[in-house]
C-alpha cells in the first residue's frame, strides 16, 4: 500500500520582485511568477512522505496557460502528473470560488492526502484549503510544519505552529493539511527533474469537464469582489540622535516612553 | 529572430540561480580565503546534473544544449568564480576531448564517471615555457611496446589537486610541433604522476591549481586518446567549445559586480542623495549594464550555433574576446562605485575584480582570441 497524495498549488507573482500599481490595477506585465512558496513546502512534504511510504503525488491547478510553469516546477521536484484546470471562466476565482471548483474535481476522486500551502504570497488569504476541506466533509488542519503518516491505523500527525509553541493533532486521514513554509526546505529541481518532468503527465481540465457551469465559477460565482489595488503608506524615515552615552540613553527612553509608547 | 531562452533552458537558469544563491553564494568569500577546494559543493552540484551538462545522459551527462549550460555557469559565477571554473573544467576541457576522439570504451570508462561527476577530470596542455604556443610543448610520449612512457611537466592545471583523471597533451614528434602531439588518458594513480600544488594565486582562489610532473609514467596504448600526433586538433576544437563556458563565467562575474554595484549605489548617500542619483555613478551602472547584455548575447550566440551544428570558432573567440575585456571593465568600475569599501574584503566586488581578471588569460589570451577572429576575417 502506498500513499495518494494530490497537491492544491497556484501560481503567483513573485513577490520578491518590484511591481507597480496604476489606476487601482497590478501592473502584470514584466511580472516574473513562480510556483507559491508554500506549495513548493507542500510538494516537498509530499516527496518526503513518498520516500518513507510510497506515494503517487498529482498536483492539481487553477490558472490561465501560463501557469502551467507552475506545474512543470511541482513535476520537476519529483510530483508523477499533473492537473491543469484551465478555463477562461475561471478568472477571478476567490477563495470561495476556487474551492467550489477544486471540489468538484475532488468529487470523484480517491486519495489520503490533499495538501495546500497554507495561504498563496499573492492573496495571503489562507481560505481555499478550509473551505475546500469544509465541501469535501474531510478533517483539516492548518499550518502545519510537520507530518507523519501512519498507514496502518491511518491516523496521521501533524505538528502545527501556533505562536506561543507547537500543537501536537492526530486526525484520521483522508484528510487536508494546510503546509507552512517552515516545514521544510524544498528541494531545487535537478537538471534530470527539469528534463523528466516534461515527459509526465499534464491533463488539462476546462469548466464543462468539471460539470460547472460559468455563473458558479470565477468572478461571477466568487462571493467577494477585488475592487482595486493601492500601495501601502510609505515608512517614515528613522530618527537619529547624536550625544554622549547617558544622553542618547534618556533620549532613547524618552521616546520609547512618550513617543512610541511602548515601555 | 527570437533571443529567449526557451522554457527548458528557464527552469534550468532558475534551478541554477536558486542553487547558487542557497549553496554556492555563503561559500564564495571562505573559499577564496583558504583556497580550499569545494569538495562538498561539487557532490552537490553532480547531484543537480551540473557536472557533464551537455554531455549526452548515455555518458553520464544530463543531455542538454550549450545554451543551458552557459546559463548554469553564469548563476555558479555570480557569486564564486573558483565554482563555477571547476564546473567548466569538468564539463568542456575534461568531457569534451572524450567526447570529440574517445572511444566507446573510453566514453564508458573515463567519460561517464566524470560526466556524473563521481570524478572530477582536468586538462593538461600548458607547461612552463609552452602556453598559447602549445607545439613547443617539453612533455613527451615514448612508444615502447604496447605502453608509453611519459616524462615533463604541466603548469596553471586548473582542479589538479583534486583531479581523479586527468587528460595530458604530450609531443609525440618534437619536429613536428603541433602536428606531433598526442593525447592521453591518465589516472590519479598512475606511478610517476606527481601532483604539486600551487598557491598564491590573484583571484579563483579555491579552484585547485597545480603543477603535474611526470617521471617515467607508463599507460597502455589503450589509454591514448584519439590518434597518434593529432592531440592538436583534439585541444583546440576542445577550446573552442571551453571558450564558451569561460565567457558566460565572464558574464556571471560581471553580473555578480553589477548587481552589488547597483544595490549598493542606491543604499550609499553622499552629498544628500543616494549616488546611484549622481549623474556619473549612474552612468557607471548603465555602461556595466549594457557591456554585460553585449557580452551575454554573444555568448548566447556561441553556444546557439554549437547547438545547431554550426561552425562556432569564430564567435567563441569573440564571445571569449568580448566577455573577458566585459569582466575586467565591469569589476573595475565595480570597485569605483564602491570606493574605498570596493577596495576591502567586505565586500564581494573586491574579489570579483580578482576572480575576473584570469577570464582574459586563460584557455586562450584575449591577444589569441583576436589572432583567432582576425585570421577569420582576414586569412
Amino acid at each position: 500500500m502506498s500513499l495518494r497524495i494530490y497537491i492544491c498549488c497556484k501560481q503567483v507573482p513573485d513577490v520578491a520582485m518590484p511591481f507597480q500599481i496604476k489606476g487601482g490595477q497590478l501592473i502584470r506585465d514584466g511580472l516574473n511568477y513562480i510556483l507559491n512558496a508554500y506549495d513548493a513546502s507542500s510538494v516537498e512534504e509530499a516527496l518526503v512522505l513518498k520516500a518513507e511510504h510510497g506515494a503517487h503525488i498529482t498536483l492539481v491547478l487553477i490558472g490561465p496557460d501560463k501557469a502551467k510553469e507552475a506545474l512543470r516546477k511541482g513535476l520537476a521536484m519529483g510530483a508523477d502528473d499533473a492537473v491543469h484546470l484551465n478555463d477562461d471562466a475561471f478568472e477571478g476565482c476567490d477563495s470561495h470560488a476556487a474551492a467550489k471548483v477544486l471540489a468538484k474535481f475532488f468529487a470523484d476522486k480517491e486519495y489520503d492526502f490533499i495538501l495546500t500551502g497554507k495561504q498563496s504570497q499573492d492573496m495571503d488569504m489562507g481560505l481555499t484549503g478550509g473551505i475546500l476541506a469544509h465541501h469535501l466533509n474531510i478533517p483539516y488542519v492548518t499550518n502545519a510544519v510537520g507530518l507523519t503518516a501512519d498507514l496502518g491505523t491511518k491516523i496521521a500527525n501533524v505538528k502545527r505552529q501556533g505562536d506561543d509553541g507547537q500543537e501536537m493533532i492526530d486526525l484520521p486521514f483522508p484528510c487536508l493539511v494546510t503546509c507552512s513554509n517552515d516545514m521544510n526546505d524544498p528541494r531545487i529541481p535537478s537538471l534530470k527533474g527539469i528534463m523528466t518532468s516534461k515527459k509526465k503527465p499534464l491533463d488539462v481540465i476546462a469548466l464543462g469537464d468539471l460539470g460547472l457551469d460559468s455563473s458558479e465559477v470565477g468572478s461571477a460565482g466568487s462571493l467577494t469582489n477585488l475592487v482595486s489595488w493601492a500601495e501601502p503608506d510609505k515608512r517614515q524615515a528613522g530618527q537619529k540622535f547624536e550625544g554622549d552615552p547617558d544622553e542618547l540613553v534618556g533620549t532613547l527612553m524618552d521616546k520609547l516612553a512618550n513617543d512610541a509608547k511602548v515601555i | 529572430m527570437h533571443l529567449q531562452l526557451n522554457e527548458d533552458q528557464k527552469m534550468i537558469q532558475e534551478s541554477a540561480r536558486d542553487f547558487a544563491a542557497k549553496f554556492v553564494a555563503p561559500k564564495a568569500r571562505e573559499l577564496d580565503e583558504t583556497q580550499e577546494f569545494p569538495t562538498d559543493l561539487i557532490a552537490q552540484a553532480a547531484e543537480m546534473g551540473f557536472m557533464g551538462v551537455a554531455i549526452p545522459e548515455q555518458y553520464g551527462g544530463s543531455g542538454l544544449d550549450y545554451v543551458s549550460y552557459c546559463c548554469v555557469i553564469e548563476e555558479v559565477a555570480r557569486y564564486c568564480g573558483s565554482t563555477s571554473v571547476i564546473l567548466s573544467v569538468n564539463n568542456s576541457l575534461a568531457c569534451d576531448p572524450l567526447m570529440i576522439a574517445g572511444t566507446e570504451d573510453q566514453k564508458k570508462e573515463w567519460l561517464t564517471p566524470m560526466a556524473k561527476g563521481q570524478k572530477i577530470g582536468c586538462f593538461g596542455l600548458t607547461e612552463p615555457n609552452s602556453g598559447s604556443d602549445c607545439g613547443s610543448m617539453k612533455t613527451n610520449a615514448v612508444k615502447k611496446g604496447n605502453d608509453w612512457v611519459i616524462n615533463g611537466a604541466k603548469i596553471w592545471i586548473t582542479c589538479g589537486t583534486d583531479s581523479d583523471t586527468f587528460i595530458v597533451f604530450t609531443s609525440t614528434d618534437a619536429a613536428a610541433g603541433n602536428r606531433g602531439i598526442t593525447a592521453f588518458l591518465m589516472d590519479r594513480s598512475t606511478p610517476g604522476l606527481s601532483v604539486l600544488p600551487m598557491h598564491g594565486k590573484m583571484g579563483i582562489r579555491a579552484s585547485g591549481l597545480s603543477e603535474l610532473v611526470f617521471e617515467d609514467v607508463v599507460i597502455p596504448d589503450s589509454q591514448r586518446l584519439g590518434a597518434e600526433n593529432k592531440g592538436f586538433k583534439i585541444a583546440m576544437n576542445t577550446l573552442n567549445s571551453g571558450r564558451i563556458g569561460i565567457a558566460a563565467q565572464a558574464v556571471g562575474i560581471s553580473r555578480g559586480a553589477f548587481e552589488e554595484s547597483a544595490k549598493y549605489a542606491q543604499q550609499r548617500v553622499q552629498f544628500g542623495k543616494p549616488i546611484s542619483r549622481q549623474q556619473s555613478v549612474a552612468n557607471h551602472i548603465a555602461d556595466m549594464a549594457v557591456q554585460i547584455d553585449a557580452a551575454r548575447l554573444l555568448t548566447w550566440k556561441a553556444a546557439s550555433m554549437k547547438d545547431h551544428g554550426q561552425n562556432y570558432s569564430t564567435v567563441s573567440a569573440m564571445a571569449k574576446m568580448k566577455a573577458g575585456e566585459c569582466v575586467s571593465w565591469v569589476t573595475n568600475k565595480a570597485v569605483q562605485v564602491h570606493g574605498g569599501y570596493g577596495y576591502i574584503k567586505e565586500y564581494d566586488v573586491e574579489r570579483f575584480f580578482r576572480d575576473g581578471r584570469i577570464c582574459e588569460i586563460y584557455e586562450g589570451t584575449t591577444e589569441i582570441q583576436k589572432l583567432v577572429v582576425s585570421r577569420a576575417l582576414l586569412g
